[in-house]
């Protein structure tokens, strides 16, 4: 049996909690306190709040939302409300007019953003939205949704930059499948008026 | 005499007021009360060392010891405690007049000294007292307490059990 | 009672050494020269004197809840209250705001006298126990010739009104606290008085001031004759520090208000300014005792070193207060809360006969000093108090030490 002096774990916790007492002072990886107003502390990339829209460079026009209601179909608690824009003949003009999401309703789960065909809503992840308008400061309008790109790869530089690729790659294809059938029809139209003009020989060789 | 006068009353309705009440706690906490201004009188009188032995003693102690034997012990409520009552209250005069008459026929064969002065005794004096010409009900006195404390030690004590193993249960 | 707390003849009315005399001075003189009565001076000084105590010590109670909870929050790698005033200094203004603001609930069930009265009879005792120690050389509120005597017999009152606040609240948490409120008090008090009865035994008097004036001088020029520094008296001293921690219920003696366990014992059903006073009740009463260990093993007001005579008296005492206090802080935020059975072995098994060991020895002690011998007072003593001590805690190390697992479906 060890032989230790009566009481002298007691004194070693004393000097274990002094050595803390003493060193919060000047070592700074002791105190993780972050004060809070003058503060933050950095949000994990995994965390969500609520919805937002993203738009490619302009607000008005570069909108990825078709207001294709697919999110509002999906939403469990039914928080999202679409009204498709549509202009003076009836024929949709593939944005939305009204997007408003209920901010006390939602409840975070980001199924909107996964179903999206669009990659145009993400969950953001402010957390300040503390309002003393109990129904209109929690309902949330288009202005308010829409968010840029680059606050979408600042805020998730992994899910956006993987988004963007997607598109870029997705828009390559698009491009690259237009100029084949843009080549393909520049063929056709070359081929038919070989054939046009090759008939019209023959045609002039026959009469004379 | 002022205070006398003052303290006197108070006294009386305590020990009354214990001795009359239904709910137990409430008579010992007037008993507790009466012996606290008991304590105020001694000192008020003069007799600083036995007033404050007095009030820690007594109020501090006993008055405890009352009040904890009370919690354990769980008296039963208050209707029971009412039926239990004797219907008349002659038999208690009965029983208390003799003793009335025996206090008061000896306080009236004291004699009181005349000066008004405080008769203090020195605390060296009342200890030396107490050790030498008092010493063998003293040390009786101990002894009685310390068998008390044994015999309350052994009756409260729980069986000694073998330390189970922990795995065992 | 033979009050005589003012002083004849003053030197200077405004020496440092004075200056906690000074209200009292000021109002006696102001009284006196407009010709009032002389019982009527005396009154208002002693109003004055206690009002005086009383405000200091409040004002140190609320500097030192929020010291506490910075000090705690320091060991415990984190900042306390800042955001109230610079570095969190208004929070106690903040904490006395929302307890005078709170609602007062008092349960149906309740005694509705009791439970008013129970708060004030347990700040009754920690004030009226301030009154007789001393601050400094001139400075004791009320100087009785039993100041030890009275200190203890008001001390004595607070178990019962701890008794009175549980049962009042006529529930089962408060009075469950209050029973093991009762039994921790009790049970720690007799090493308190014991090891306060050794010093009595040594200096010979039952006045506070009186035993600080017995400890004064040095010995070889730089050790000083506190009781402390006796073989006896440090024991004593540990006892006593060691039990008015377990008589102000504090951690790690706090199971009678232990959150975790009880909710928070006999106060549980007060709130608000009621739960305010029991608050200060607890550390007034912590000042108080700790203020009367310092009168009695550290030397009250006496100076650690010959030779500095120009600091004022009280100076020393509230150093010492203050470096008392914080070691309680520091031991709240070491350990951990002990068991009630723990608790009742510890006072019952080691405390009592240790405490009743230093009575012999503090007699050995004092007699073979005063006859001369020295050395051999060290070579009695030492022993005679060591030994039982080493042999108690070797007993409590094995019978107390948990028993070896043995696991039985486990694969060695």
């Amino acid at each position: 049996m060890k032989l230790r002096l009566p009481g002298a774990g007691l004194l070693e916790g004393l000097a274990v909690t002094g050595r803390n007492m003493v060193e919060s002072f000047y070592k700074k990886e002791r105190m993780t306190t972050v004060q809070y107003p003058e503060e933050r502390a950095p949000i994990s990339p995994n965390f969500r709040n609520f919805p937002f829209l993203v738009y490619d460079g302009d607000a008005k026009t570069g909108l990825r939302c078709t207001a294709c209601s697919i999110c509002e179909k999906e939403c469990p608690p039914q928080c999202i409300y679409i009204v498709l824009d549509r202009d003076e003949n009836g024929k949709s003009l593939k944005r939305p007019k009204v997007f408003d999401i209920d901010l006390s309703v939602c409840m975070n789960c980001g199924i909107c953003s996964e179903v999206c065909p669009f990659d145009s809503i993400y969950m953001d992840g402010e957390y300040e939205l503390s309002t003393d308008d109990r129904f209109g400061g929690l309902l949330f309008g288009l202005d308010r949704l829409a968010k840029s790109a680059e606050y979408h790869m600042k805020l998730r530089p992994e899910q956006a930059s993987e988004v963007m690729a997607r598109r870029k790659a997705d828009e390559e294809k698009k491009a690259a499948a237009a100029a084949a059938k843009a080549a393909k029809a520049k063929a056709d139209a070359e081929s038919k008026a070989k054939a046009a003009a090759e008939a019209k020989t023959e045609e002039k060789g026959e009469s004379a | 005499m002022i205070a006398l006068l003052i303290l006197t009353p108070l006294i009386l309705f305590a020990a009354l007021g214990a001795v009359w009440k239904a709910r137990p706690v409430h008579a010992a906490l007037l008993l507790a009360l009466s012996l606290a201004l008991n304590a105020v009188l001694y000192l008020v009188m003069g007799a600083d060392f036995i007033g404050l032995v007095q009030f820690m003693v007594y109020v501090g102690a006993v008055a405890v010891l009352i009040v904890f034997s009370l919690l354990i012990t769980r008296p039963g409520d208050e209707a029971e405690e009412l039926a239990r009552r004797p219907r008349s209250v002659l038999p208690g005069i009965a029983c208390v007049l003799p003793v009335l008459a025996v206090l008061v026929f000896t306080v009236s064969k004291v004699t009181v000294p005349e000066s008004g002065s405080t008769a203090s005794i020195s605390l060296e004096t009342l200890g030396k007292a107490l050790f030498t010409t008092h010493a063998p009900a003293v040390l009786a006195l101990a002894v009685l307490l310390t068998a008390v404390m044994i015999g309350a030690a052994l009756f409260a004590r729980e069986p000694a059990k073998k330390p189970q193993n922990p795995s065992d249960s | 009672m033979n009050l005589s707390a003012i002083p004849s003849a003053t030197p200077s009315l405004f020496s440092p050494e004075l200056l906690p005399r000074l209200p009292q001075r000021l109002v006696e003189i102001i009284l006196q020269s407009i010709g009032a009565p002389e019982w009527l001076v005396s009154i208002a000084g002693f109003g004055v004197a206690a009002g005086t105590v009383v405000g200091v010590f409040a004002g140190a109670f609320a500097l030192l809840s929020l010291i506490e909870r910075k000090t705690l929050a320091r060991v415990q790698n984190r900042i306390g209250p800042n955001r109230a005033g610079w570095f969190g200094i208004l929070q106690p203004v903040a904490d006395g705001i929302k307890m005078l603001t709170k609602e007062d609930i008092v349960p149906a069930k309740a005694e509705k006298l009791l439970h008013l009265l129970a708060p004030i009879l347990i700040v009754l005792p920690s004030i009226l126990a301030l009154g007789v120690i001393p601050y400094g050389r001139e400075w004791t509120p009320v100087p009785l010739e039993l100041g030890l005597l009275f200190f203890f017999a008001v001390g004595s009152m607070t178990e019962l009104s701890i008794f009175i606040a549980g049962w009042a609240s006529g529930s089962k948490f408060p009075m469950l606290g209050a029973m093991r409120a009762i039994s921790q008090m009790v049970s720690y008090e007799l090493p308190l008085m014991i090891a306060g009865l050794g010093v009595i035994m040594v200096s010979g008097t039952l006045s506070l001031p009186r035993i600080v004036e017995l400890q004064s001088g040095f010995h070889l020029g730089f050790i000083p004759a506190w009781n402390i520094c006796t073989p006896w008296g440090l024991v004593a001293g540990l006892l006593f520090y060691i039990c008015s921690i377990a008589e102000a219920n504090r951690c790690p003696f706090d199971l009678p208000e232990g959150e975790s366990e009880i909710v928070a014992g006999h106060m549980t059903e007060y709130s608000g300014f009621k739960y305010a006073l029991f608050f200060m009740g607890e550390y007034l009463g912590l000042f108080a005792i700790s203020g009367l260990g310092i009168t009695l093993f550290l030397g009250g007001w006496q100076a650690p070193f010959p030779g500095l005579d120009f600091v004022p008296s009280w100076f020393w005492f509230f150093g010492k207060l203050a470096l008392v206090i914080f070691s309680f802080l520091w031991i709240r935020a070491t350990y951990p809360r002990v068991r009630i059975d723990q608790l009742m072995r510890f006072a019952w098994l080691c405390m009592i006969p240790m405490a009743l060991l230093t009575l012999p020895a503090a007699g050995i002690w004092t007699l073979l000093n005063r006859g001369g011998h020295g050395l051999l007072a060290w070579l009695v003593t030492v022993p005679l108090l060591l030994v039982p001590w080493v042999i108690i805690a070797v007993i409590f190390n094995r019978r107390l030490a948990p028993a070896t697992r043995t696991y039985r479906f486990a694969d060695s």
